[in-house]
């Protein structure tokens, strides 16, 4: 469906938010939802681009989806040109989302880079749920320097503590995220707690392996290329875990993106 | 709006490609399915194929590569799961069939000629990104002449024979599978082409090569249309880069019975119902009463290929 620009302003540098305005009979989208965007009229670049949704809220008359994202390639740069009133085509929102537990007892938030955008809406998604309790929120966030971790204020007032890593050293721990959460691992227990995560992809293997001994529950959010969001095209393929022997693959944009850590082939 | 493609009438000439139009059900919440000429299911071999590993696409300028590798249930599987879905709607299935052997091509038939709900079959003997079968069956006229032969003999439905552009000479092509007995062809499908990440000094798809589709193919796919339509005396189905009513009115116009829309499908689930809109409001525009007025109305000298 068609949306107009509300707002496309970089707030850090590379990294924008994007505020669309919808029509009203836009779904909410759930935590872990993505949507298909693309520029109104174009066909160079040609497909829609997958964004997890960062916020979401209804005015009177009419949505507005908020996207996080940082400049990486020609359909990026593109996107980072559109001013307030061009048109956009924005599709969704499309996707399994996270399962959501209101009764756990402590959930920890890890992503990498731009994977803060999904996991801040998660966040703020169990802060609403568990208001009324006393449930722990912990959030792990790594980027690769101080100057790119976006969205550290809106996380801190959500999760009240965000342990930090950059790849330089520029901020908190130096090095990956999930070597600071290997610290802290122990400390989440299946049953009560529970683990989302949304980065690279070495960031999510290692977070496989810290919990090979850990049988929390864990989900995470994979980032694919695709083309058609909805299932038809096959293209966004995620290799899975051997069943009876036959190599097998899920579709990131039907299927998941959202999906449980050890159904993953790690390869 | 109705047409004829081989003994199969079609209540207007739009339908959706293969392999980009999932089974129906995946984009039934986004467009009225009725209103489509027919559907073209993704391509079903004998057996269950895994696809290929990814990445599998890569957008290119005004296109995309794709390298998926052929992955569905199997035939047996597509059967019993996929196929009573689509007779909830009074829209024609064409099942699009690939085989690796001759011999898969006949079972192929065989089972889908018994099968409640089928109304034709499109026989990709132009897939590229697979090992076996495919594009080599596509790009012999022997060999398309064998298939085409096998198919006819099994079965009574009608038969599109989907051809590939990666040949020196489409029309040689086309007229051994009409030898061959088929009803219709349709074309083309993807051409082969590849990308390069110049970081990693990779390529994009794990396949190495991919087929392109997409807007960028659309003026080869005309001018190859435009050729066979001049070539054969059975109904010539246009593909490639359809992503509006325009597009579509040009491959009729220069002779294609009836047009499929694949890579559109993924910008925008409703295109199909667009393009059948626009091509009726050209109708209108023109004061003509039958679309098949329009089939093959280019002015031109009589070049031909």
């Amino acid at each position: 469906m068609n949306g107009t620009v509300v707002k496309n302003k970089e707030i850090y540098t590379g990294h924008f938010l994007l505020s669309v305005k919808l029509p009203d009979s836009f779904k909410t989208p759930m935590p872990g939802q993505f949507v298909m965007l693309r520029e109104a009229g174009r066909i160079d670049p040609l497909l829609g681009r997958p964004f997890g949704v960062y916020h979401f809220e209804r005015s009177g008359n009419g949505a507005g989806v908020v996207i996080l994202y940082k400049v990486v390639g020609k359909g990026t740069v593109l996107l980072s040109r559109l001013k307030e009133g061009d048109f956009v085509e924005l599709f969704g929102p499309y996707g399994r989302a996270f399962d959501i537990y209101p009764e756990a007892g402590k959930v920890a938030f890890i992503c990498g880079g731009i994977g803060v955008a999904p996991i801040t809406y998660l966040a703020l998604h169990y802060r609403r749920q568990t208001v009324a309790r006393d449930v722990k929120l912990v959030c792990y966030y790594g980027a690769s320097k101080a100057g790119n971790l976006v969205g550290m204020e809106k996380l801190e007032e959500i999760c009240g503590k965000v342990f930090i890593s950059t790849d330089d050293g520029s901020a908190g721990y130096q090095g990956m995220i999930t070597e600071k959460f290997a610290e802290d691992v122990s400390s989440y227990e299946s049953g009560t707690s529970r683990i989302y995560a949304c980065g690279p992809r070495p960031m999510l293997k290692q977070l496989r392996e810290l919990l090979a001994e850990n049988p929390v529950s864990c989900q995470i959010l994979m980032e694919e290329r695709m083309a058609c969001g909805v299932g038809a095209c096959l293209g966004c393929t995620v290799p899975l875990n051997d069943v009876e022997g036959i190599e097998g693959y899920a579709r990131a944009c039907i299927d998941g993106p959202v999906f449980n850590i050890r159904d993953i082939r790690w390869i | 709006m109705r047409v004829d493609i081989g003994g199969l009438i079609i209540k207007n000439p739009v339908m959706t490609a293969s392999g980009t139009f999932g089974y129906g059900k995946e984009y039934a919440p986004y467009l009225d399915i009725q209103r489509l000429g027919a559907i073209i299911t993704k391509g079903t071999s004998l057996e269950p194929r895994a696809g290929n590993k990814p990445p599998r696409i890569m957008e290119t300028p005004c296109g995309m590569l794709n390298a998926i590798g052929l992955e569905n249930p199997g035939i047996r599987a597509f059967i019993k799961e996929k196929l009573p879905f689509f007779t909830e709607f009074d829209v024609p299935v064409i099942v699009n069939i690939f085989g690796e052997t001759i011999d898969e091509f006949k079972k192929l038939s065989e089972l889908l000629s018994e099968a409640k709900g089928v109304k034709g079959l499109e026989v990709n003997i132009s897939c590229p990104n697979v090992k076996m079968g495919g594009i080599i069956f596509g790009s012999d006229p022997d060999m398309a002449h064998a298939v085409t032969k096998e198919v006819r003999r099994l079965t009574d439905l009608p038969i599109i024979i989907k051809l590939t552009p990666n040949v020196t000479n489409i029309c040689s092509i086309a007229e051994s599978v009409e030898k061959g007995g088929a009803d219709a062809v349709s074309l083309i499908n993807t051409l082969t082409g590849m990308s390069v990440d110049i970081e990693q000094r990779t390529p994009h798809l794990a396949n190495v090569t991919g087929g392109l589709s997409g807007p960028a193919i659309k003026p080869i796919a005309l001018r190859m249309v435009w050729q066979v339509a001049k070539t054969v005396k059975i109904p010539v189905i246009g593909v490639g880069g359809i992503a509006n009513a325009r597009d579509a009115l040009e491959f009729l116009i220069v002779g294609a019975r009836a047009v499929q829309v694949g890579t559109a499908n993924f910008i925008n689930p409703r295109v199909t119902i667009d393009i059948i809109d626009g091509i009726e409001e050209y109708l209108k525009r023109h004061n003509m009463a039958d679309v098949n007025d329009l089939i093959g109305a280019l002015h031109e000298e009589g070049k031909t290929c």
